[in-house]
């Protein structure tokens, strides 16, 4: 397996203390050079926004460092080896639905079906906190809820639904379904009334007893 | 003579720069001014204030005219209104902020409600527009008027009615829609500030913390005052729905506080449920429990699920069960005191968040969740000793919907907790007629549960079908309990056949005639030798003392008024009626022993 050269250093010390350079680009080179393994280590994945927005330049620096020391380059990391050959092969990333999947928990009470893909990489355990955007439909198309502002002046003003997954402070098929999903991910739920509201449904709400309710939801981020 | 006085002050600062007027100028302008004011001479102090060659004197001194102008501005029917009013917007437009802010302030303060009122509607006008002037002080002072402002309208006495409202009498009405005018700017302002603070945290390099902490500090004094204004006044106002009110001026105010809170970045699911998120510490000077007081919370979770305010925007995602155990804490809080509309909104939020939930739904594990047993304990106390009856019969109607929600295993150690502390016979018997209905329940074919019926019956009835006292137990204070029981007991050997006995009650049969049957049989007796003997000597009484009173042994007071003593013919019903209810406590006994006999009996 033919590795790719060593990336050399961008940044000398000095360079890198000054506040010309913004802390983005130190995380991109980051992210674009180390393994894995370095990046979980020192915290480093995920969007760069967020990144930089938890990191000190310091512990950038110090990683930054570690880096070229410790040499824990993409592609040193034992599986990435593979991931990068899976990678090299071309995949069709179209916004439709790619597959239906039903999961396998016993009876199944909801349907998951891909519409973007996410980044496959993180996925939310039990515990984490995760942020959605959501709509939420009832079988008649009548839309009950979403959290997607309208107009674009607004967008700025909304934050995603934040909540921590998979402890039962949401109604189960979206427990189970937000689980199976990675980061970026968008995906349509179609949740049977037993995972959903069942047969109360939600008084004083367009959500009817024994409704099945379908979101399409997409996982900003996990936490 | 003030007139002549003010002149000349007027005429000798006019040469001066304002920074060398002395502080016998200003006492000199105070005093006179004031007195030209008070005397009627307002139109000569208006042409004084107007002088161009003035100006500088004015922006010194001039808000030290404030207090007896506001007086003539409310009276309203005073002569000299259109030249107050004038030199009144003079000097808002033309004095320091900070001076002008403390001399309204020091206005706003009035005793009477009627009072209160109007220069609350006089003066918040003028303190926007000092507030809008003020620079990094801004959010501050907001602060502090928004406090004085809300200490003011606390003195206002509420509506208690629809018509009360639509009367607005006491302009509370009037007075929550000048302040949520008041505020708008500001809400404005800091919606505007989150929105540039987002802006801001994309392009993480650009330092502006003076300028974000100041922003910071804008929106916790409106955080603080929404808090404020949830406990009150909406917590004890009762709002009332579209239908019954279609303008209704407080549930606009409720609408607007919320839309605030989101304006400032609140959201709201973290507000109602936050007793359950554990929340992050926020930097800053208030802390978590002070910043989001719990009562406010409560009041919140009211107005969003009982009154749907804000329903649109709250997300239609989360588990009934996980809204239900942050709700318990709301309704601890608001069924721990005893005032009649905390009471009231308690029982609705609790209705609302049970009537979501399916029959048998919920797991006997949420029982070890403290508010899940302290709850039902002020409920109790709602339904014996409220005196309002619609609470007490509200409060029971809650507590079996309550019931009804829990599995067969939670309703199972629920009953056992209530039997064991409730204290109350009514209570109990109520318990033990649900503990009936359930044992009906399992019996039915397809249904038999683990619970009510077999090895974990027994233990439970031991409970139930006990005497507090033994033979000596006080059986009308513990009738309710009493009748219940023997109630349980003949269902239960009239429905369990001897040959089946699902339920263990044959087995255990020789064992509650000694610990139930026949200690309540000697109590019966005892109590009916007892009482026979009390009605026997007060009719010997009443036959040799008719004329006299008689003396009791005790006397009772209402108020300060004494109670007549019981009349014998009152004192003779009392103990019939309590006879009578011995045989009917006797009748049932007998009746499960002539069932037992014959089931004894081949």
């Amino acid at each position: 397996l033919k590795m790719a050269a060593e990336p050399t250093r961008e940044w000398s010390d000095e360079q890198l203390k000054s506040d010309d350079l913004p802390k983005k680009d130190v995380i991109k080179f980051i992210q674009d050079n180390a393994a894995h393994s370095f990046l979980n280590e020192h915290k480093l994945l995920g969007n760069i926004k967020n990144v930089a927005k938890t990191a000190k330049k310091e512990q950038l620096i110090i990683a930054y460092n570690q880096l070229f020391e410790s040499k824990r380059f993409k592609g040193t990391d034992p599986v990435e080896a593979v991931t990068e050959q899976v990678k090299a092969v071309k995949i069709e990333e179209k916004p439709k639905e790619v597959k239906t999947e039903v999961v396998d928990e016993g009876p199944p009470k909801y349907t998951k079906s891909v519409l973007k893909k996410g980044d496959k990489t993180n996925f939310p355990k039990k515990g984490d906190t995760v942020s959605c955007w959501y709509t939420g439909t009832l079988e008649d198309g009548t839309v009950f809820d979403t959290n997607i502002p309208t107009a674009a002046r607004k967008k700025k003003q909304t934050k995603p639904l934040s909540f921590k997954v998979g402890m039962g402070r949401v109604i189960r098929g979206w427990d189970e379904g937000l689980l199976t999903m990675s980061k970026g991910e968008t995906a349509r739920l179609e949740i049977e009334p037993e995972w959903a509201y069942g047969k109360k449904g939600l008084p004083d709400s367009k959500i009817p007893p024994n409704a099945k309710l379908i979101f399409e939801v997409e996982l900003v981020a996990v936490d | 003579m003030a007139l002549e006085q003010l002149s000349d002050v007027v005429q000798r600062c006019q040469a001066l720069p304002s920074d060398s007027y002395t502080a016998e100028d200003h006492d000199v302008f105070t005093i006179a001014g004031r007195s030209c004011i008070e005397e009627g001479n307002s139109a000569q102090v208006l042409s004084i204030v107007l002088d161009e060659k003035n100006q500088d004197m004015v922006r010194c001194m001039g808000w030290n005219l404030l207090p007896p102008l506001i007086p003539v501005l409310l009276k309203k029917e005073d002569k000299n209104l259109p030249q107050c009013l004038a030199i009144f917007n003079h000097l808002i437009q033309t004095c320091r902020p900070k001076e002008l802010l403390i001399g309204l302030l020091e206005q706003l303060e009035q005793d009477d409600p009627d009072t209160i009122a109007e220069s609350l509607h006089l003066l918040l006008s003028p303190l926007q527009k000092v507030l809008l002037c003020l620079g990094s002080r801004k959010p501050s002072s907001l602060g502090m008027t928004l406090s004085s402002v809300l200490d003011q309208v606390a003195k206002l006495p509420l509506p208690r009615t629809k018509e009360q409202e639509e009367d607005d009498v006491f302009s509370l009405c009037r007075c929550c829609t000048d302040l949520t005018d008041f505020v708008r700017p500001f809400v404005d302002e800091a919606r505007q500030n989150l929105l540039t603070t987002k802006t801001h945290s994309e392009d993480i390099d650009k330092t502006t913390a003076g300028q974000d902490e100041m922003e910071d500090e804008l929106a916790t004094e409106l955080l603080k005052f929404c808090m404020k204004t949830l406990s009150h006044p909406l917590l004890e106002v009762q709002l009332r729905d579209p239908d019954t009110l279609p303008v209704s001026p407080l549930r606009m105010f409720a609408t607007e506080i919320l839309e605030t809170l989101r304006a400032i970045g609140e959201s709201l699911p973290s507000l109602v449920y936050q007793p359950l998120l554990r929340r992050k510490q926020v930097p800053g000077f208030l802390e978590e429990e002070v910043r989001y007081p719990k009562e406010s919370l409560a009041s919140l979770a009211h107005l969003v699920f009982v009154h749907h305010l804000a329903a649109d925007t709250f997300p239609s995602v989360f588990s009934p069960v996980f809204s239900l155990r942050c709700t318990m804490e709301h309704i601890l809080l608001l069924l721990s005191r005893t005032e009649d509309f905390r009471i009231q909104k308690g029982l609705e939020l609790y209705e609302k968040s049970l009537v979501r939930l399916e029959d048998g739904s919920l797991p006997a594990d949420l029982l070890e969740i403290k508010t899940f047993l302290t709850v039902p304990q002020n409920l109790v106390k709602v339904m014996t000793i409220c005196p309002r009856h619609d609470l007490r019969t509200r409060g029971l109607k809650v507590f079996q919907l309550s019931v009804d929600k829990f599995d067969t295993e939670a309703k199972y150690r629920f009953f056992q907790y209530m039997l064991k502390t409730s204290n109350h016979s009514g209570v109990e018997g109520y318990i033990i007629k649900n503990i009936k209905n359930q044992i009906d329940i399992a019996l039915q074919p397809g249904n038999s549960s683990t619970w009510f019926e077999g090895v974990h019956l027994l233990p439970l009835l031991r409970k139930v079908l006990i005497l507090p006292d033994g033979p000596e137990t006080d059986l009308l204070q513990y009738l309710d309990r009493i009748m219940e029981s023997l109630n349980l007991l003949r269902y239960l050997v009239i429905r369990d056949k001897v040959t089946e006995n699902q339920t263990g009650i044959w087995t255990e049969l020789y064992k509650i005639e000694d610990s139930f049957m026949k200690p309540l049989r000697v109590g019966i007796n005892m109590s009916r030798a007892h009482y026979e003997r009390e009605m026997h000597n007060t009719m010997e009484a009443k036959k040799k003392k008719k004329a006299k009173e008689e003396e009791s042994v005790l006397s009772v007071s209402v108020g300060d008024e004494k109670l007549p003593s019981m009349t014998s013919e009152s004192q003779i019903q009392a103990l019939h009626s309590a006879l009578h209810t011995f045989d009917m406590i006797e009748s049932v006994l007998v009746r499960i022993e002539e069932l037992v006999q014959v089931k004894d009996d081949p």
